[in-house]
């Protein structure tokens, strides 16, 4: 047996994340290779057999003479060349040895396809962590484990090293995804569209590489236009955001990447105390996180493909006007109100296109948007509304909208778009079809999508993919605004947070640190007796508001812990005797702090403002509508802190009741700006206390435009001292 | 130190289901690792080891013994028992 290390083949200084070892080795190991078919270990070694692998593979299967009629080796130090990779299909106990092994050989990357580490319990972690200590000592990269394994359809390289059924065909596409029986689902899906990938991944446990390593490679791969990941977990959420922001919006080169995130950690929020601590599951923030970092959401498989084959196979679009033809009423009725429902707009013709448009089609079309070539329509007719509405400026992107009548020429409609298509190649404009059906329309399909048409059998598919195209445009042509920061008194809010203990401030307490950051807070003053109080008010002014001020008060309203707009000096002396009564018949005396004495704030609309800390992303901000139903309502979103003062007014104008904002039925609008004030400086003190663990501002009172905003209530709970 | 008698038989019937020549088995040979075992004949192993030497193994105390060495003495844990 040689234990002489060798020198690896293919390594490269401009190798990317010492993961062009994975992608592009030119020999492979596969270690632990059987002769059963049928089994992981035997087909994996035979897929990249049938693939046509452009390198050498060696199967390593101890005490066996050849599998699949090619020389076996009992250890991969027997191998006499040098291997790259080495894929891994021992049984989980034994990968540990194998490899140390690659290791001593020299191996630069390897992909453990093999289950039995973290899930399956303590014993499966500790293995993980012992095998990932292996790799990383030795500069070694590792996919998996337990994992379906790595796919690159690059011509030159042609790897299927997985236990996928089949290869799939080239494209543009790259997919990743941590589950790999979702993989072969989707690997057989797209077979069934003639969608083609340039690489794919299944990530397994992500013991090393995870999805942030596989996006900075792929951003770099010529072969690749749009990266799709499905995800259950995301490793490291800061380092995710900062690579898709700089992936997505870096002109020529940015690569769209659509994501799905499965999973909601529901258990966690509902642990939570605060109100934005129960309304941020991951769901939700990871909307937010998404959306700061360019990363196209999707909610399924399908939406996800519909929108990766536009953006992989069309031109972007440059705004958001789209033309539709077809040849049936109802599909184009259809097609329009999912349009607008996404936020496009239908094309306001040319005259000159109007003109051409009366010119071909019958007295009885529809010349406006959608424009309705009739049932009888063929392909004269559909050449003749395409070019024409492609040809116009005001156009962006073009549905083509088919319904297989019995004088419908399905191919030769399809053979015409193609032509068209080709016409106006670069134009920067995109094209979609929607040959509605199955059966009938299947050859014309077969036409597009051989075509690089992309075909959706529902044109509100069509619209939702033409739709995230449109965002997708206007997220890498956004004006990046700064981060805004505030003149605050720093150390006066220091001083609260570092005498406090872990918990919740006092209300006085947490006012102070609101106050120090600038936030609109009313006066008040914190009496101990009915005569402070009376003076308090008087200094203050009438009305004023009484609050019970102490740990042991959590809901301040069931209590009766709160009275509101007291008039005068006898009102507040007797609100003031009865709410200390109240409290003392159920809270003991040295719980109650004092009776906080408040301006009364006036009427206004209700907001809410939060920071909570994500395990994953570290602090976010939250805002929504408030009041006592925003959890019931859930109309709230969330940013990762710090935010940028464009993000403060996207959060704002996210809200699905913003006309509430803006003013209904003769109410004048609301002091937007000072709400977005009132998120950056929330940003800021986040940014500045990492100990606050969980902030509700519940509600903010928002004034008529112009008369800003006043805090009502707040709650800071604070973690632990370092 | 495997008892030598115990380890003859036990390299016996290792042979046998794995189709390997005696003469060729080391003692501390893995299963796995070094001897090519398929999870499959894992538990041929231990029907193997049972019917040899008269004994009931615990099953999963039986498939977690990886190595030959290892395996004699886990039977003659059995046998001293008998």
């Amino acid at each position: 047996m040689s234990r002489t290390g060798s020198t690896p083949a293919s390594a490269t200084a401009a190798d990317t994340g010492g993961l062009e070892a994975i992608f592009r080795p030119k020999s492979i190991a596969v270690l632990g290779v059987t002769n059963t078919p049928g089994t992981v270990p035997h087909d994996i070694f035979v897929n990249l057999l049938d693939s046509r692998f452009n390198g050498v593979v060696y199967p390593v299967a101890p005490r066996k003479r050849h599998i699949a009629g090619v020389r076996a080796y009992d250890y991969v130090l027997d191998i006499p060349d040098p291997v790259d990779l080495a894929i891994l299909v021992f049984p989980g106990n034994v990968c540990e040895m194998a490899l140390k092994q690659c290791v001593e050989k020299g191996v630069r990357g390897a992909i453990i396809i093999s289950a039995g580490f973290r899930e399956v319990g303590p014993e499966g972690l500790a293995r993980e962590r012992r095998v990932c200590a292996i790799a990383a000592e030795a500069g070694m990269r590792l996919i998996g484990p337990n994992c379906l394994g790595v796919i690159n359809t690059q011509p030159d390289v042609r790897l299927n090293a997985s236990f996928a059924r089949a290869m799939p065909a080239p494209g543009r596409i790259a997919f990743l995804s941590q589950s790999g029986a979702l993989c072969t689902a989707v690997l057989d899906y797209a077979a069934g569209k003639n969608i083609g990938f340039s690489k794919f991944v299944s990530l397994g446990n992500k013991a090393d590489v995870d999805e942030v390593d596989l996006l900075r490679y792929l951003a770099e791969d010529p072969e690749t236009s749009v990266i799709l990941m499905y995800l259950e977990s995301i490793s490291r959420g800061r380092a995710l955001m900062q690579a898709a922001r700089e992936i997505t919006a870096r002109g020529a080169g940015a690569r769209p990447i659509l994501a799905i995130k499965s999973g909601r950690t529901a258990a966690g929020a509902a642990a939570a105390r605060s109100h934005t601590g129960a309304l941020a599951s991951s769901a939700e923030v990871v909307d937010g996180v998404f959306e700061q970092s360019g990363i196209i959401r999707c909610r399924s498989i399908e939406e996800m493909f519909n929108t990766a084959q536009l953006l992989a196979c069309q031109p972007l679009p440059k705004d958001d006007r789209i033309a539709i033809v077809t040849n049936a009423g109802g599909p184009g009725v259809m097609a329009t109100d999912a349009a607008v429902a996404n936020g496009l707009r239908l094309a306001a013709f040319s005259p000159e296109t109007t003109a051409r448009l009366k010119k071909a089609l019958p007295a009885a079309a529809n010349l406006k948007n959608p424009v309705d070539v009739i049932g009888d329509a063929r392909e004269d007719r559909y050449a003749a509304a395409v070019d024409a509405v492609f040809a116009d400026e005001n156009v962006d992107q073009v549905l083509v909208i088919l319904t297989p009548q019995s004088m419908t020429d399905i191919t030769a409609i399809a053979r015409t778009i193609c032509e068209i298509h080709d016409r106006y190649r670069d134009s920067g404009k995109a094209l979609v079809c929607s040959f509605m059906g199955a059966k009938d329309v299947a050859p014309g399909i077969e036409i597009l999508q051989r075509h690089g048409i992309p075909h959706y059998i529902l044109p509100e598919w069509a619209a939702d993919a033409m739709a995230h195209t449109v965002r997708y445009r206007r997220w890498m042509n956004r004006e990046v605004s700064g981060f805004r920061t505030f003149e605050v008194d720093r150390a006066r809010a220091e001083r609260v947070i570092k005498a406090a203990p872990e918990g919740y401030l006092l209300e006085t307490q947490a006012l102070e640190v609101l106050e120090a950051y600038g936030f609109p807070v009313v006066p008040w003053s914190l009496a101990g007796t009915a005569d402070e109080a009376v003076a308090a008010a008087e200094r203050i002014g009438y009305p004023v508001v009484l609050r019970a001020v102490s740990r042991a008060v959590v809901h301040k309203f069931e209590m009766k812990a709160v009275v509101l707009n007291l008039p005068d000096a006898g009102a507040v002396r007797d609100a003031f005797g009865a709410m200390r009564d109240r409290l003392l018949g159920t809270i003991r005396p040295d719980d109650l702090a004092g009776i906080l004495v408040r301006r009364m704030i006036p009427a206004g609309k209700e907001v809410i403002l939060g920071i909570n800390c994500d395990p994953v992303f570290g602090h976010i901000i939250m805002f929504g509508l408030g009041g006592i139903y925003v959890e019931a309502l859930k109309d709230v979103t969330f940013r990762v802190v710090p935010i940028r003062e464009s993000a403060a007014g996207k959060m704002v104008r996210e809200l699905r009741t913003l006309s509430l904002l803006q003013g209904v039925r003769g109410e004048p609008p609301s002091d937007i700006p000072a709400i977005e004030e009132a998120l950056l400086r929330l940003s800021q003190l986040a940014g500045d206390f990492p100990r606050i663990a969980e902030l509700d501002i519940n509600p903010l009172i928002v004034h008529p435009a112009g008369e800003g905003a006043h805090v009502a209530d707040i709650r800071i709970r604070l973690a632990p001292p370092e | 130190m495997a008892d030598p008698q115990v380890l003859q038989r036990v390299v016996k019937v290792i042979g046998r289901v794995l189709g390997l020549d005696p003469a060729e088995i080391k003692p501390t040979d893995h299963f796995i690792f070094d001897l090519g075992a398929e999870s499959s004949q894992s538990v041929e192993l231990v029907m193997g080891f049972e019917a040899e030497f008269g004994i009931e193994m615990d099953q999963e105390k039986a498939l977690a013994v990886q190595s030959v060495e290892a395996a004699a003495d886990f039977i003659a844990g059995y046998l001293k028992g008998k």
